[in-house]
């Protein structure tokens, strides 16, 4: 199969590559309640798609929901064309594309050969991880990472300063300016702002550490994509046997053009770069031989770095860089036939790799020495409705932020240490910031792995994360003897957990007053936090949601 | 028409209509030049209600101008479905945005701010759906830009941030649902202007009667509707059981919110004066809590 220039395979790609990139800020704009039940989009569908996840899950909880298997597309496309998927589909790969065209082309040289080796002991250290029930992948799995950076961060910080940007032509109010400005801000939060403003605890942390990766394109391009990515390690490994070879045909000018823009470092050479400096006497059979050798060194490069761009295909002046499919040539792992070796390919080490595995494992028993004891929960660590146990929550969740992106009333936010070191950014409901809109499912229909299940309706309104509380010495009827009973009117269950007793109590000035003074139903109660978000006792709310009494923990139980 | 005249006039009609069914009609007429303070309906189709009740107040005609803007304040407050009797009526809210556009309004702007999320009340509610096929009607989200302090010269609330879109209107149209609530017993017209009010509506439940009295002084609706087709009648305002829910079927239509809140109290058994609010909004002349003194008309439906 010959790929030649009937058209630009790289026109192809950078075409492939937006449009990828548009479908998933899309994706990632749906990703918000509208007022039906249902979303509408398959707004996971990159999580969908993304082996990383399929594997590390499939180790850590033993299962995997079933759209994930639609990721094995992705292992056989990656089986018959290299890692098409980091130089054609990936959005962050594209965005780190975008920021190193701010950079010059020099930055496309390999500066660290040596490093690329790093992304494949992450890998390592994250199935390890895995395979002692620890799902760590999300931390930088690119997608999670892009996903959570942009939902936490990234996005509301667009938002708000888009927002402030027109309410400040918005207040000035000066005539037909204001008209303009209000049609264009329209349009805008019809389009890509949010419904609301969000707010994010450690906003400023995700969103510098997403910044920084994008910084270390200045250093080297897509630095994350070669040295880091633990998704391009494993369909880097996986490309070991794809299909995709490069071949440079007969009448290279060694120019060296086509290695000079190379987004995965796979350093394409051409054809004479690696002639051996022969001190025989040339003849007719050395030449040949040499030739021979050449095509075929030249051929090669880091094959598991070919983000399969094309770049070098159309670069080249002569037109002599060409693609086809075929069998493997299993020239790797450091065992050369020839002396004049090609580029070095992968070879990570047996003592290396066990040496991350361990630190995996090890990693394991590091984190969780921290854990309370499995039956003291954390009363702040409120999980969305619909969540599995801790344990399995903790194996499953992948900190992609979806949940946090969809909920309704911004209360889910990042963990930094309720869940331990080990449930870092996983999401908790936070009241104070907002609560559980009581009809509302959106987060277990985005959950990618199953860490928060799908719920009816039905059970919807039946499940527990945790239970109200009254602080009698800030309640308002408690406390002062004024009436208040917010929590009583915003309680959605249709008979309401919060009741109250009529009752005259002596108020600060002496009378003896008839107030209304509330109490939680325990059995009635689903701790859904509205009680705590609309308390008026703004600053430490007079009730208060802790997530004892929740579905899913047998033992962070109040009642018999 | 003084007593007399009228006394006179009703003598005579009463003679000719034992005698002259034609008289009948004439006598029909003389009533309905006689516009009451309410008017209640009972039975028939939400939409019909509607119709039924501001024809009797006068028609739209007589509270929209040619090219007004128009308010209409339903209550939109909770993510619930109309059934759940939690939400205005959608067909009562789409007829009356219908009506206003037929008496010639440029343009029906409507909106609540909700306690829950402002997208589930909306769809939810059933409303959105209802005024989508209404050209010239906008169901608008608040917009935070536009609360304003604004004076309301009470004890409790002196100044607070209120929505300008309501009070810059033309034409503001109430339309609340009645139901039960907690802590002010009912929630009917009164009660529904915490939807126009910014800020932290919270606190205001410390003195809620006052605060909503003062309200009901501040805020002139042209018109109100309550729509009390399905009442709540326990667990409210938000309730959420079917089994609290009840069927009257009524529609209560004035421009007296005062007046209106009395008559819907008696829908839950209770009297205007047992509602603290109403006998305070009495008491600052809002309106006429008492309905001895206001003329009441009753039309019966069929459905």
């Amino acid at each position: 199969m010959n790929m030649g220039k009937i058209f630009s395979l790289r026109g192809l790609r950078i075409t492939s590559q937006w449009l990828f990139l548009l479908f998933f800020l899309f994706l990632f704009l749906e990703t918000e309640g509208k007022g039906a039940d249902e979303l509408g989009w398959p707004v996971r569908f990159f999580l969908d798609f993304n082996p990383l996840i399929l594997l590390t899950t499939l180790l850590s909880s033993h299962s995997a929901p079933v759209a994930f298997f639609l990721s094995l597309i992705m292992v056989l496309i990656t089986l018959v064309l290299g890692r098409v998927f980091c130089g054609w589909i990936c959005p962050f790969g594209t965005i780190h594309n975008l920021v190193s065209r701010a950079a010059d082309r020099t930055r496309a040289l390999v500066r660290h050969p040596t490093w690329f080796k790093f992304k494949y002991y992450i890998l390592v250290v994250m199935l390890a991880l895995a395979a002692f029930g620890s799902q760590q992948a999300g931390l930088l799995d690119p997608i999670s990472l892009l996903i959570r950076s942009l939902s936490v961060s990234i996005y509301p910080a667009f938002s708000l300063a888009t927002s402030a940007l027109f309410d400040v032509v918005y207040h000035a109010d000066i005539s037909g300016v204001t008209t303009i400005s209000e049609r264009i801000y329209n349009v805008l939060q019809d389009t890509v702002l949010p419904f609301q403003q969000g707010f994010f605890r450690q906003s400023v942390l995700i969103g510098l550490l997403f910044l920084g990766l994008l910084a270390l394109n200045l250093y080297e391009r897509r630095f994350w994509c070669r040295y880091l990515c633990p998704l391009g390690a494993l369909l880097g490994l996986l490309s070991r046997w794809s299909l995709l070879r490069r071949e440079v045909a007969e009448g290279c000018t060694n120019c060296g053009a086509c290695g000079r823009d190379c987004p995965g470092g796979a350093e394409p050479r051409s054809l004479h770069s690696w002639a051996p400096e022969s001190k025989e006497p040339e003849t007719d059979r050395t030449r040949e031989a040499a030739r021979a050798m050449n095509s075929e060194a030249a051929a090669d490069w880091r094959h598991t770095e070919c983000h399969a761009c094309f770049n070098c295909d159309d670069i080249c002046p002569h037109n002599l860089v060409k693609f086809r499919l075929g069998l493997p040539s299993f020239n790797w792992g450091g065992k050369l036939k020839k002396a004049q070796s090609p580029p070095p390919a992968l070879d990570l080490g047996r003592r290396r790799l066990v040496t991350a595995a361990v630190a995996g494992m090890a990693m394991v028993p590091l984190m969780r020495v921290g854990n309370l004891p499995a039956a003291r929960a954390n009363p702040k660590l409120i999980r969305p409705p619909g969540s599995v146990p801790e344990k399995e929550f903790l194996s499953r969740c992948v900190k992609c932020g979806e949940c946090m992106k969809v909920c309704l009333t911004g209360g889910l936010q990042p963990t930094l240490l309720e869940a331990v070191v080990e449930g870092l950014w996983t999401p908790l409901l936070v009241p104070r910031m907002g609560y559980c809109e009581y009809h509302c499912t959106l987060c277990g229909q985005v959950c990618p792995t199953g860490a928060i299940e799908r719920l009816s309706l039905e059970q919807k309104a039946k499940v527990r994360i945790g239970l109200a509380m009254f602080d009698r010495n800030r309640c308002l009827p408690w406390a002062y003897g004024i009436p208040c009973i917010v929590c009583e009117e915003v309680c959605p269950t249709p008979q309401k957990a919060i009741w109250f007793e009529e009752s005259e109590v002596i108020n600060s000035d002496g009378e003896m007053v008839m107030v209304q003074l509330p109490h939680v139903d325990p059995d009635i109660c689903i701790g859904c936090g509205i009680c705590e978000t609309l308390c008026p006792v703004t600053d430490q709310p007079a009730v208060y949601v802790t997530s004892i009494g929740e579905s899913r923990s047998r033992e962070n139980q109040l009642l018999l | 028409m003084d007593r007399r005249k009228f006394l006179l006039r009703s003598t005579v009609a009463g003679g000719a209509l034992l005698t002259a069914p034609i008289f009948d009609t004439w006598w029909q007429k003389g009533r309905a030049g006689e516009i009451p303070d309410l008017v209640m309906t009972r039975g028939g189709k939400p939409r019909l209600a509607t119709k039924e009740a501001v024809a009797a107040l006068g028609g739209m005609e007589r509270f929209v101008s040619r090219g007004d803007i128009v308010v209409i304040k339903p209550n939109i407050g909770f993510d619930r479905q109309p059934e759940q009797a939690a939400t205005t009526n959608p067909e009562v809210v789409a007829t009356l945005a219908e009506m206003c556009l037929e008496a010639g309004a440029r343009q029906v702007k409507v909106f609540d701010r909700p306690v829950n999320d402002p997208r589930r009340c909306y769809v939810q509610s059933g409303i959105e759906a209802a005024l989508k096929p209404l050209d010239g009607v906008e169901l608008k989200y608040v917009d935070d830009r536009r609360f304003r302090d604004m004076r309301i010269g009470g004890q409790v609330l002196t100044t607070w941030p209120i929505y300008t879109e309501a009070m810059e209107a033309d034409v503001l149209i109430n339309v609340p649902i009645a139901k039960h609530h907690g802590s002010a017993r009912l929630t009917m017209a009164i009660k529904n202007w915490m939807g126009i009010m910014g800020g932290n509506r919270s606190r205001i439940h410390q003195r809620l009667d006052q605060a909503l009295a003062e309200m009901a002084a501040f805020v002139k609706p042209t018109l109100t509707v309550l729509d009390a087709h399905r009442i709540l009648v326990a667990n409210g305002p938000q309730g959420g059981s079917l089994d609290d829910v009840r069927h009257p079927e009524v529609i209560i239509a004035g421009t007296d919110e005062v007046a209106i809140d009395s008559l819907g109290a008696t829908l839950f058994d209770m009297k205007g004066g047992d509602l603290g609010y109403v006998r305070k909004a009495a008491e600052l002349g809002a309106g006429e809590a008492d309905l001895n003194k206001l003329k009441l008309r009753e039309i019966p439906l069929s459905a």
